[in-house]
């Protein structure tokens, strides 16, 4: 811990640095005849992790710094303002928020079941190397790169959605009380709905990789004992699975949360960009991190408008490093690693 | 060697190893080879389970026994490369065969492991879960059932305060009867035990050992165990296994008196294994 | 209580094999409508995969040429590629695994060999965090660090902000596979008098090489596709150009750019350069998953 200490001896001069540790002689360097590595080494290493720490610390600060004048000029308003009109230099991050939750919520409530029913699948139910093969399937839809999910939800999801989807729903729910200010709007396939089916996609692989490491993770003989009661899988994965992995499952919901409230490129591409809030979740609307993306281009350093967007990044990072750390928490960041094998 | 020719005794019709206890067998096992992938872990074993009496198997590690367990009650089911031919006749079926109903099997032929094994539930929880896959019981037949089975294995005195409690948090010698009380909850008619006091202390052992005895009044036993004392005291006909072969099986008393073969003889009194 | 107990299994009981009525078909409706259910869930996943890859080689091959390798970018109609891009995406990732790839083996080794107490505790949550942290927030990050004090955008900020999304990564994979490095192999070389860092790092280290190089190319893999992150730090170029001091184009960004404008050519241009960065995240993932044999972070 004390890597400032254990430094000093990396000067070659330092008669003392063989002190304590095992001396190492080291050839061909000239007058150096031992210096002490371990205590340069323990400092190196030290010295990195304390770097993690500091940039975590070093985002925080930064972000919070830059989003300062937005905050100091909108004061709490900030928050809970829905205006974004750099014409009057009037900001507010309600409706991005508003876009983000309401975003990831549909994306999470689409993938959880996905997640649920694939991670099923393939810890309890697929032949094994079938398994293996459609597991990893799974595992390469979460490497491809956000931007490609951007693409393609907008060349092929956004039409879909525009063309099927949002006339269904207008047909069926359209006249329901309630419902139907849920499905309001013109078809123009971009919008809430459709970010929140992208983020769906790109977060079940996520959430579906954790589970499996939970699933698979049951002691054999629990799972046996279930079954020499004469359970069928259904009934062991309800009432014997779920139960004794719920903390963990649920930290895998998380996880797949904070990634969604984070996703730019994909939701950008598909979320309309019009910075509204409203009932219908198929109207378009915007997200932070698409609207930081959107708008950074015209937001000259040191203005308001840029304050503005680092004072929205600073919301983000809050919201999604809140996930974060408690899925963290609820997977239980050293069982985990230690389940994996 | 092969097994037909182990010990001479067994013989085409009505001379298989277990009549040498009376009693109508509850499963007879016929001619059944098993397979780990490649592997043959289990060579032409013949033999019955007379119902309502304990048959201990004993042998040394990886010798077949376990394997033979979990053939009664098909959990090698589970496991992909497993698989086993030739016959278990359980109630006039052939259970090995395609098409059987295992949920329903395992619900008649149930099983106590080597460690205990509670449900992440409460103690009432672990035991009505198997009740409730099969039959609707109402709260109160529940309750009566639950309050039975605990009793059965001198268990409710110490858990009747706490039944709501989570089942974990019991003893592992507790933990082990609760587990017994789950599978007899089911009612099914025979039970199979393996080495389930291997994980326990002495005392929790005698008291499950005592529990055996209470048990084989009603259900057809059979139990693994690596310890040769508890096959002496508990069993009324022991099989011995050496390496995936059924090498004898007789009554208690005979293979621990007068065993008809040396590696019988010679694991009983130590020598190896 | 055995009084109500069917004694039973003696003789062939025939009726004990009949499932017990409407509880057991309830049973056996319920768990193959979850199979059913979950193996749907499964298709869904791998449908979206294949959409995916499929639009992409529909799309993007038919712009496939080598014009797409040796011509940079260019304005409408004028027959560019993505040279620039390419050039752009090759040098930043590699500044950025030059960068974390050491320090993220070096906070690994700290973590498995080092680390004690709270420090290490939290030093592991934290970069943890940082696996699954907002790609945009380490853009905002980067540009308020580097490119707002330069005064401009640069390749060498982009390859910093990459390498902050690579470094977690490396960590997590190196103090794993060091955790799976046998006490017995560090004990044979602390008894010969090797001190500890030479044993961590010529034995151990080198035990676990290829679990370390597999963490590192999936962090090759996923700073590669990276888009968000670069918007705020190297920005993109319409040249060719190699220097890191100046901005500097990347496929991502040229694709983000590219695949909402108004000319056809440019958004085949994104659709062949998607195509590119796709095959060669999903090849590096495949490498590491069938070549290693192991699952992953």
């Amino acid at each position: 811990m004390d890597g400032t200490s254990h430094a000093a001896g990396q000067a070659p001069e330092d008669g003392a640095g063989g002190r304590g540790g095992p001396v190492t002689p080291v050839s061909g360097a000239g007058g150096r005849r031992s210096f002490d590595g371990d205590g340069v080494f323990r400092a190196l290493v030290t010295g990195s992790g304390i770097a993690v720490l500091a940039l975590l610390g070093g985002i925080i600060l930064v972000m919070v710094t830059g989003g300062m004048k937005a905050f100091a000029t909108f004061g709490p308003g900030f928050l809970v303002s829905s205006v974004w009109n750099p014409v009057t230099q009037h900001y507010g991050a309600l409706a991005p928020v508003f876009g983000t939750v309401v975003t990831s919520a549909l994306g999470l409530l689409m993938a959880v079941p996905l997640a649920f029913g694939a991670s099923f699948w393939l810890t309890q139910m697929a032949p094994a190397r079938l398994s293996a093969v459609v597991g990893m399937a799974v595992q390469l839809l979460a490497a491809v790169p956000s931007i490609i999910f951007g693409m393609w939800g907008f060349f092929v999801i956004v039409p879909l959605m525009a063309r099927y989807v949002q006339p269904t729903a207008r047909h069926w729910f359209g006249h329901v009380p309630g419902l139907g200010a849920l499905v309001q709007g013109a078809p123009f396939g971009t919008g809430l709905m459709t970010g929140g089916v992208i983020l769906a996609v790109m977060v079940t692989p996520f959430i579906t990789a954790v589970m499996c490491d939970v699933f698979a993770s049951i002691p054999a003989v629990l799972k046996e004992s279930a079954f020499g009661l004469g359970a069928t899988r259904w009934e062991v994965m309800r009432n014997v699975i779920l139960p004794w992995s719920r903390k963990a499952v649920v930290g895998s919901v998380v996880l797949g949360m904070g990634r969604a409230m984070g996703e730019t490129m994909a939701v950008t591409f598909v979320i309309g960009n019009a910075n509204r809030i409203g009932w219908s979740l198929f109207a378009p609307g915007n997200t932070i991190a698409s609207l930081i993306a959107l708008e950074f281009p015209e937001s000259p350093s040191g203005s308001l408008k840029l304050s503005s967007l680092m004072a929205l990044g600073t919301i983000l990072m809050a919201l999604s490093f809140l996930a974060l750390a408690a899925s963290r928490l609820m997977l239980g960041f050293s069982g985990r690693r230690e389940g994996k094998r | 060697m092969s097994g037909s020719a182990v010990s001479g005794r067994v013989m085409p019709e009505g001379g298989v190893p277990g009549e040498a206890v009376a009693g109508k067998p509850a499963i007879s096992v016929r001619n059944l080879d098993f397979y780990y992938g490649e592997l043959k872990a289990l060579r032409g074993i013949s033999m019955e389970f007379p119902t309502r009496k304990v048959t201990g198997m004993i042998g040394p590690s990886g010798c077949g026994k376990s394997t033979l367990l979990r053939v009664l009650n098909r959990m090698y089911d589970l496991y992909p490369g497993q698989r086993a031919t030739g016959e278990v006749i359980f109630d006039g079926r052939n259970i090995i065969a395609p098409g059987m109903d295992v949920n329903r099997l395992r619900a008649r032929v149930g099983m106590v492991f080597q460690k205990p094994t509670p449900f992440p539930m409460s103690i009432y929880d672990n035991i009505a879960f198997g009740v409730k896959l099969h039959e609707t019981p109402s709260r109160s037949e529940m309750e009566g059932r639950v309050e039975d089975v605990l009793r059965r294995v001198a268990l409710w005195n110490e858990v009747k305060d706490r039944l709501k409690a989570s089942a974990t948090a019991l003893s592992g010698g507790q933990q082990q009867r609760l587990c017994i009380a789950r599978t007899i909850a089911t009612r099914p008619e025979v039970v199979l035990l393996d080495e389930p006091t291997s994980a326990l202390d002495p005392v929790s052992t005698a008291r499950i050992e005592e529990l055996l005895d209470e048990l084989k009044k009603e259900f057809t036993i059979a139990i693994v165990t690596h310890n040769m004392q508890q096959a002496a005291r508990c069993a009324d006909q022991v099989a011995f296994f050496y390496l995936g072969e059924l090498v004898e099986m007789d009554s208690t008393d005979r293979i621990f008196t007068a065993p008809r073969e040396t590696r019988t003889q010679d694991y009983i009194t130590g020598r190896f294994g | 209580m055995s009084a109500e107990r069917d004694v039973s299994g003696v003789t062939g009981r025939s009726d004990g094999w009949k499932p017990h009525g409407a509880l057991a078909m309830r049973r056996r409706f319920m768990d193959r409508l979850a199979t059913g259910l979950s193996l749907a869930a499964t298709c869904v996943a791998l449908l979206a995969l294949c959409s995916i890859l499929l639009t992409l080689l529909v799309r993007g091959l038919s712009g496939l040429s080598l014009v797409t390798f040796i011509h940079s970018t260019a304005s409408p109609g004028m027959n560019g590629g993505l040279a620039n891009a390419i050039a752009g995406s090759v040098i930043q990732t590699a500044v950025a695994i030059l960068i974390g790839a050491p320090l993220g083996m070096l906070c690994g080794i700290y973590l498995s060999d080092y680390g004690r107490g709270w420090m290490a505790s939290t030093t592991r949550f934290v970069s943890d965090m940082l696996l699954s942290a907002p790609s945009i927030l380490i853009g905002l990050f980067i540009y308020q660090l580097i490119v707002v004090p330069t005064g401009h955008f640069s390749g060498f900020a982009g390859a910093v902000a990459l390498a902050i999304l690579a470094l977690p990564i490396v960590v997590r994979t190196t103090e794993d596979m060091l955790g799976l490095v046998p006490t017995a192999l560090r004990e044979a070389g602390i008894g010969l008098g090797a001190s500890k860092w030479r044993v961590i790092v010529f034995i151990c280290l080198r035990a676990a090489r290829t679990g370390v190089l597999t963490g590192i190319l999936l962090a090759v893999a996923r700073v590669a596709g990276e888009t968000a992150p670069l918007l705020f730090t190297s920005l993109g170029n319409m040249d060719w150009s190699v220097s890191l001091a100046q901005p500097m184009a990347s496929l991502p960004v040229t694709i983000y750019q590219y695949a909402g404008s108004a000319y056809d050519d440019w958004v085949q241009l994104a659709w062949t350069g998607a195509l590119l960065v796709t095959l060669g995240v999903l090849a590096i993932n495949i490498l590491v998953r069938v070549g290693f044999g192991r699952k992953g972070a």
